[in-house]
């Protein structure tokens, strides 16, 4: 009985032996996957007004803002030879996987979701990745990725803000405050502003690629400089301050 | 005693009015200065010619020779200044003749000096925060192409240059591939930026996208050294 029990089961895998061994192997792989992977989650006590620094090497950071008075961190990490061991600060906190696993050879992609009070300063970097904050209106943002990765900034009051890539496109939606300083800077990708019609600002605006689209903020008091390559003039009272550098990318501005 | 002592107290010697002590030290210095000597006689001659005429203003015999003698003597004193006793204040110059200058002024004097100094500093104090307050003129960032500025950030990129080349075999052939690529990217902008250069060397916005295309270079080749 039992011989043929196991001779029907052993008679039954020979006849499909290929999809059974594909099917193992993808389920083995799957484990293996998993038990690489680590995955991070700690929450940690913050006022109204706090300040966010990351310093990531690869991999998407997302920040966005939530109702409570604490900062939330998730992170998934690729190698499980990688650590991050977040520091408190007396205004808020700090995250330096670059300094935390210098000497360890290659850490993967570090993947981050922060959850932030709304009144956060954010500076988050990366070598690689891309980077998302969203709903901030803290003093600043800061978000910088030293070579390939997108920046989205949505949602964002502050009164600085400068957000650099190398290759991407970056992304603003938001609003200049009065008295604000505007950064924009990449080198191969197309830099969208989209703020609001009433917006004043006194605008730089310079790109090889003379592809500049002021669109509703275009007025007379643009100047024209290098045939189109450089825009410079005021729009409304121009208490704001933004300076928008592309290399060889577009620089689009939005009426929200 | 010095030539400007001597004169301020020349005409109370005219009048018998000093005391013989100061009056011996004038003497004295007649003695030694010639044209301290002049300027006495000559007030002398006036104040002679006064009190004999008094109530009489009749022209002075050879009025015309009298007011250049004065003239020319109190400029002579005023470049010489005396022959022994006012050589420091020769060496002091404008500072020491300044310092020594008697500075008595009447009361209506005083008031116009006080009335003066307070509208010139007003005034300077209204131009200066106006001055602070105007937005500065854009200057313009650059005239022509600087290659000094341009060398001294290739020898930065240089720089980092080696220590990218030290660090470069630790990174993932992805790092490696992704930084290449950024690389590239930059250097093209760079290329792009020296060739209308080389067409324009007055290109100020070519020139301000190559200093920018450096300085991210710059950034892009730091950030990678501290992998």
């Amino acid at each position: 009985m039992k011989t043929r029990l196991f001779g029907t089961y052993f008679n039954q895998s020979r006849t499909r032996p290929l999809p059974v061994l594909i099917a193992l192997a993808l389920g083995l792989a799957g484990v293996a996957s998993v038990g690489a992977q680590q995955h991070v989650s700690k929450r940690y006590p913050a006022g109204k007004n706090v300040r966010l620094q990351l310093k990531n090497i690869q991999g998407t950071i997302i920040v966005e803002s939530w109702e409570r008075d604490e900062i939330k961190v998730a992170a998934t990490m690729e190698s499980p030879s990688a650590h991050f061991s977040p520091i408190q600060l007396k205004d808020g906190l700090s995250i330096d996987v670059m300094g935390d696993n210098r000497g360890r050879g290659d850490v993967g992609d570090v993947n981050f979701k922060i959850q932030v009070p709304v009144n956060t300063s954010v500076d988050v970097e990366t070598r690689r990745g891309d980077i998302h904050v969203s709903n901030i209106r803290g003093g600043s943002v800061r978000a910088r990725v030293s070579s390939e990765g997108d920046i989205d900034l949505t949602g964002i009051s502050a009164s600085q803000v400068i957000a650099s890539n190398t290759t991407g496109n970056i992304f603003f939606d938001g609003e200049f405050a009065r008295g604000g300083n505007y950064e924009f800077n990449s080198g191969k990708g197309n830099i969208n502003i989209r703020i609001p019609g009433e917006s004043a600002f006194r605008l730089v605006a310079a790109t090889q690629s003379k592809r500049i689209e002021l669109g509703h903020f275009w007025n007379k008091s643009f100047v024209s400089l290098g045939g189109g390559r450089k825009y410079v003039g005021d729009v409304g009272d121009g208490r704001a301050s933004v300076t928008v550098t592309n290399l060889s990318g577009s620089i689009s501005f939005i009426r929200r | 005693m010095n030539c400007e002592r001597c004169q301020e107290l020349i005409s109370d010697f005219v009048d018998g009015a000093l005391s013989p002590e100061d009056s011996a030290i004038l003497n004295l210095h007649f003695e030694e200065c010639l044209d301290c000597a002049d300027v006495r006689n000559d007030l002398e001659s006036v104040v002679s010619f006064c009190r004999g005429n008094r109530g009489q203003y009749d022209a002075v015999p050879n009025e015309r020779a009298l007011w250049l003698r004065i003239r020319n003597t109190l400029e002579a004193t005023g470049s010489a200044a005396g022959s022994i006793d006012s050589v420091p204040e020769r060496r002091g110059g404008f500072l020491s003749r300044l310092l020594n200058r008697s500075w008595q002024l009447s009361l209506p004097q005083l008031a116009g000096s006080v009335t003066a100094i307070a509208l010139i500093v007003s005034l300077t104090t209204v131009v200066g925060l106006r001055r602070m307050e105007s937005p500065k003129p854009p200057m313009p960032e650059s005239v022509g192409f600087n290659p000094d500025r341009m060398s001294s950030q290739q020898q930065t990129i240089s720089y980092w240059n080696t220590r990218i080349a030290t660090n470069k075999e630790r990174w993932s052939p992805q790092m490696r591939d992704t930084f290449d690529r950024n690389l590239n990217v930059i250097d093209q902008a760079v290329n792009d930026s020296l060739q209308e250069l080389n067409k324009n060397p007055h290109d100020e916005v070519s020139e301000e996208m190559l200093n920018a295309a450096l300085n991210e270079k710059i950034a892009l080749l730091k950030e990678f050294s501290e992998l």
